[in-house]
């Protein structure tokens, strides 16, 4: 049987997911887990963002600074740098035309 | 933020530490760097400690890996990573100890040691072979089997020789002849700590028995030890020494009348413990006991009996005027 797993898609895209909640706005790893999970993405594990937020930082697309918080832990807030920014506008382009293949496809057989 | 919560976190960390074990070290750090503050916000967002809410330790390690593009250590990995440390630790250790023995490395001067290794490890194969032959279970010096010199000096000359000629030909190289090699080395090894800590004892032991234990020593039965002068008096509170000056110690200091039954301990601090049980009592049965009328020097009187003057007869435990002196 075939099984379209949300955890296995998610796998592919989690990047461009996590480029795309900071894209308005710096965040905290938890604050980025936040938004994606009230964009729909429930199934998105904590360790997946913060595994991902490191890579994507290692890799040259994030920039980071600390916020000292007065009631809370310090925080170290993300930000899209240019180069994020780029991998975002690319993959973001590709998602779409992957999208809309994948939707052309289903509507053509009448599926949704 | 309260300790609680920050034992708890630093727990959780250290165990994705953990599980992350065979990472490269920076990587991990890298990947551990932020984890703290991150988990404070996951404590601080809501309800349930962090297992609860994020899962087993190593489970999120493993997802951690996973997302960050590393993939999950083998088990050959771990055990070689082990490894690699240990020989850095070792090589570490080789580098500080050199210069306290006067070389560059104290690899360089257990290497000067090899050719000693062999002689003692043909002496060790000789005696494990003697040991093996001989019926006895005790552990000499030589390799003697059946008490015989002869075959001792044989048998050590032999090993000696075979375990230079094999030391001279290097570690075997095949893996069963070198895994043989060590394994026959710890053997060895291990006899030597057992071998000569038995022989040690047994060298040491006969400092220990003296004349009451022995088995064959005859003074097994003596409670009590009764000194007599040259005119038969019973001597109080003599001390008995041995040809090394070392105190004699005979019996017990306890007293018992046959009669009644009772014991008690005597505080004699020479013999006899118990004078009053003297084998050879009424020396002096003639009515009169101890015409004593002498003065009676202190010495010879301990305790109780505060200078027995003149008349005083019986009484006294200790019934040993000694005029003569």
């Amino acid at each position: 049987m075939l099984c379209v797993d949300t955890t296995q898609l998610l796998k592919g895209v989690l990047d461009l997911a996590v480029l795309a909640a900071l894209r308005d706005e710096d965040g905290y790893g938890y604050d980025i887990l936040r938004r994606l999970r009230a964009a729909g993405l429930q199934d998105v594990g904590d360790a997946s963002v913060y595994g991902t937020l490191r890579r994507l930082f290692t890799g040259g697309f994030l920039n980071t600074y600390v916020v000292p918080s007065d009631e809370g832990p310090h925080r170290k807030y993300y930000a899209l740098n240019a180069a994020g920014r780029a991998e975002l506008d690319r993959n973001g382009k590709t998602w779409r035309e992957f999208a809309s293949t994948m939707n052309d496809l289903l509507g053509d057989r009448g599926i949704v | 933020m309260n300790d609680i919560a920050e034992d708890e976190i630093a727990g959780y960390v250290a165990q994705v530490r953990e599980a992350l074990g065979g990472v490269p070290e920076s990587t991990r750090e890298e990947l551990l760097e932020d984890l703290p503050e991150h988990l404070a916000e996951v404590l601080a967002e809501g309800n349930g400690t962090l297992v609860e809410r994020l899962g087993a330790p190593s489970a999120y390690a493993a997802e951690l890996l996973a997302a960050a593009g590393l993939h999950l250590p083998s088990r050959r990995d771990h055990v070689s990573d082990l490894r690699e440390r240990l020989l850095r630790r070792l090589r570490a250790a080789d580098l500080r100890v050199g210069p306290v023995l006067g070389y560059p490395r104290a690899s360089e001067f257990l290497v000067l040691l090899r050719p000693a290794w062999w002689v003692l490890r043909g002496y060790l194969f000789a005696m494990v072979v003697a040991h093996l032959l001989d019926g006895s279970d005790r552990v000499g010096l030589l390799p003697r089997v059946d008490g015989s010199l002869l075959f001792a000096v044989i048998l050590l000359g032999g090993s000696v020789v075979g375990s230079i000629w094999l030391g001279r030909r290097g570690t075997p190289t095949g893996l069963w002849p070198r895994y043989t090699y060590y394994a026959a080395t710890a053997v060895l090894i291990l006899f030597a700590l057992i071998g000569f800590g038995a022989a040690d004892l047994d060298t040491r032991s006969p400092a220990y028995v003296d004349a009451t234990y022995s088995g064959s020593s005859g003074y097994e039965n003596v409670r009590d030890v009764f000194v007599y002068d040259s005119q038969g008096r019973l001597v109080e509170d003599a001390q008995l020494y041995d040809q090394s000056g070392n105190p004699i110690q005979l019996g017990s200091q306890y007293c018992g009348d046959t009669e009644s039954g009772e014991t008690w301990t005597s505080w004699h601090r020479g013999y006899p413990r118990c004078p009053e049980k003297n084998p050879f009592r009424s020396p002096a049965p003639s009515g009169d006991p101890l015409p004593s009328q002498s003065p009676s020097p202190a010495p010879s009187l301990s305790g109780p009996a505060p200078a027995p003057s003149a008349s005083v007869s019986g009484p006294a435990p200790a019934p040993s005027p000694s005029p003569g002196r």
